[in-house]
């Protein structure tokens, strides 16, 4: 058997690698869902089972293991978050968005929680947590555009924030831990609450 | 003249070091309005004219110091937030409790970043977190007694739930600064939401 050819072997490297990089990315969220409190580079090493080293062989330091960290998890929650039912009626578009957002805010609070006490002065984290909130309320724009497209635009800007703010991470975060509230009671506090907010579905033309 | 006694020098010195002890805090409150970033020991000391030993001897350490700057904004806030129209008719009410909410926020927002990113360290910063917001569920209570006296229990618990979750400080910040409102504007939204939210006022019998 021959010698692998040089380019197979860089791409075995490589392929090496990005699997390592992606690893410390995992371990990283892995604590963060553990534990609130921000893990340092030694305790990210021993669960992904690399050294310290290999870690600032892959980043530099740990601004960018967060920035790799967010760009992974926006990734796999527009994957996740796919919008479903934006043809249906006004309760199915409640619950299909409601259940959305509580499932990604269930999954990412942690790492949203550490983005925010760690953007400090960095463009990067600012730039990619504004990011996440545009997303946020395209969604709603979109899941709400009947009711949404019967108001003046000013009223539209209005009922957009507020939506926005009710549906935040934290609003969901307090809502589970400080208010004790089950997954389905949070949902259905979050279907009842928009319901009220939003103004009455048109009735389509024929 | 006679020397003074000795529980008057122990006084002044306990008045001198009482006052530095609120130099320190309010050095500490101001650095947080102009940045974000949490102040170290040597910028506070030197915002306050002291040395960092001199911040040191008053409190064990920076969480200390936070802790005591969240009492201290506690008291200031309610001193502030004074409770009134509280039997006024409803749009009078929304409107008191909104502007006293916005101007804690306003004014408050820097400290309960600060407070609320250290949380995980302390369970005593946690507490006051929570003190914190129970004392805003318990206004909103008082302001909206009569709206929500008319709902079931389970009701009054959720719009209570979804009412803090709207007038919440970061709720504040982003109409301020992500969507570029006015205070004015920005209390509009909040007096527009918290009306349509609430149920109808029962009438006076």
């Amino acid at each position: 058997m021959g010698l692998p050819a040089k380019s197979a072997r860089i791409d075995g490297r490589r392929q090496r690698s990005e699997r390592t990089r992606q690893t410390i990315v995992e371990a990283y969220l892995a604590l963060l869902r553990e534990s609130p409190r921000i893990p340092t580079a030694g305790q990210i090493a021993e669960r992904a089972g690399y050294s310290i080293r290999s870690i600032f062989e892959r980043f530099p330091d740990l601004h960018a293991l967060r920035v790799a960290a967010t760009d992974h998890a926006f990734a796999i929650g527009n994957t996740l978050a796919t919008p479903r039912d934006v043809d249906g009626d006004r309760p199915t578009r409640l619950r299909s968005q409601v259940e959305t957002r509580a499932h990604t805010c269930e999954r990412w609070l942690p790492l949203w929680r550490a983005l925010n006490a760690n953007q400090g002065e960095s463009i990067e984290l600012k730039m990619r947590i504004r990011l996440g909130r545009e997303m946020i309320m395209k969604r709603l724009e979109l899941m709400y555009q009947p009711e949404l497209s019967s108001l003046s635009e000013v009223d539209r800007k209005r009922t957009l924030i507020t939506l926005e703010a009710l549906t935040d991470f934290e609003s969901w975060g307090r809502m589970r831990e400080l208010y004790g509230l089950s997954f389905e009671q949070a949902c259905a506090l979050w279907i009842r609450v928009i319901d009220r907010l939003l103004p009455p579905t048109p009735t389509p033309r024929h | 003249m006679a020397a003074p006694s000795r529980s008057a020098v122990i006084d002044g010195r306990r008045q001198r070091s009482e006052r530095t002890r609120q130099h320190i805090i309010e050095a500490y409150l101001a650095l947080l309005r102009e940045s974000p970033r949490v102040p170290t020991a040597a910028r506070i000391a030197e915002r306050a004219g002291y040395s960092v030993r001199s911040l040191f001897e008053r409190f064990p350490d920076l969480l200390a110091l936070s802790l005591a700057a969240a009492d201290f904004a506690f008291t200031q806030a309610n001193a502030q937030a004074v409770i009134r129209n509280v039997s006024a008719d409803r749009p009078t009410r929304i409107r008191t409790q909104v502007e006293t909410r916005a101007g804690t926020c306003e004014r408050w927002l820097p400290l309960w970043r600060a407070l609320h990113a250290n949380q995980h360290y302390s369970p005593e910063l946690r507490q006051r977190l929570r003190f914190m917001r129970d004392a805003v569920m318990r206004r909103l209570e008082l302001m909206y007694r009569p709206e929500l006296s008319a709902l079931v229990e389970a009701e009054r618990r959720r719009i209570l739930i979804a009412l803090e979750a709207l007038t919440d400080f970061e709720s504040w910040a982003r109409m301020r600064s992500d969507h570029g409102l006015t205070s004015e504007d920005a209390c509009a939204v909040w007096i527009r939401t918290i009306d349509s939210l609430l149920p109808a006022t029962p009438a006076v019998s």
